[in-house]
């Protein structure tokens, strides 16, 4: 399913998917998403104010991202954090948030699989399994 | 004499792992690998994706970090493993 882009024409609001929400998330009115070109998203997105997320803004977002999953962040915060340093390293040196623990391949489909937080789920690293956990190590099985 | 190699990432806790079973390995056998990190030197990256078809299959159909290869018979074995496993496969490579 080839996906597309969509903006809200409220409040420019940009989604990517194969069809608009019928709700805007933010401004809250109903089938408000026109389709956009991808040069035009990337023009809105990136044409505001820095929005670069600093490391610790990360960490917050993946801790939110686990409440109500059966899965946590690892509570080892030194690997945590060596793993951080990792996926920012890689947004710098690469354009993305890949995973350390694997390599890129060059192929953008191929590649869009191992950016952090991947879905690691599905895995044989995870999934069926007690103590499972991301390939990297990043997300654990919440006991 | 095998050509041993160990694909890494620096910031990959598994490869941070393993690397001082390697150094024993190492001390213990006389044999060595040729470590590449793949992550920082887009020479030894390009490497690593050139044995894509013999270390896919092996580790989950990625190009997964530690994998330790036989660039000769293109044998691989990936992950945070024991030591014996390692080992064992590298003397079964020699």
């Amino acid at each position: 399913m080839q996906k597309r882009y969509w903006r809200c024409f409220v409040c420019n609001d940009i989604h990517c998917g194969v069809a608009p929400p019928e709700l805007c998330p933010t401004c809250k009115v109903l089938n408000a998403y026109v389709e956009i070109s991808a040069a035009e998203a990337r023009t809105i997105l990136g044409g505001g104010p820095d929005t670069s997320m600093p490391v610790e803004d990360f960490r917050a977002a993946i801790e939110r991202f686990t409440v109500g999953n059966e899965f946590q962040v690892n509570p080892d915060r030194e690997k945590v954090d060596l793993l951080l340093s990792g996926i920012f390293e890689n947004e710098r040196n690469h354009g993305l948030k890949f995973c350390p623990c694997r390599l890129r391949t060059k192929d953008w489909e191929e590649d869009l699989r191992i950016v952090c937080p991947c879905n690691f789920t599905i895995h044989e690293t995870y999934k069926g399994i007690k103590d499972g956990e991301c390939w990297c190590g990043l997300f654990v099985r919440r006991k | 004499m095998a050509n041993l190699l160990m694909f890494h990432g620096r910031e990959c806790p598994h490869c941070k792992n393993m690397m001082p079973l390697v150094d024993k390995f190492e001390r213990e056998s006389g044999i060595t690998f040729d470590r590449r990190e793949v992550w920082h030197d887009e020479k030894n990256a390009d490497l690593m994706r050139s044995f894509r078809e013999a270390i896919a299959p092996k580790c989950g159909k990625q190009l997964r970090v530690p994998t330790f290869l036989n660039a000769d018979t293109k044998d691989a074995v990936c992950g945070e493993i024991e030591y014996e496993k390692l080992r064992d496969w590298a003397l079964k490579q020699s």
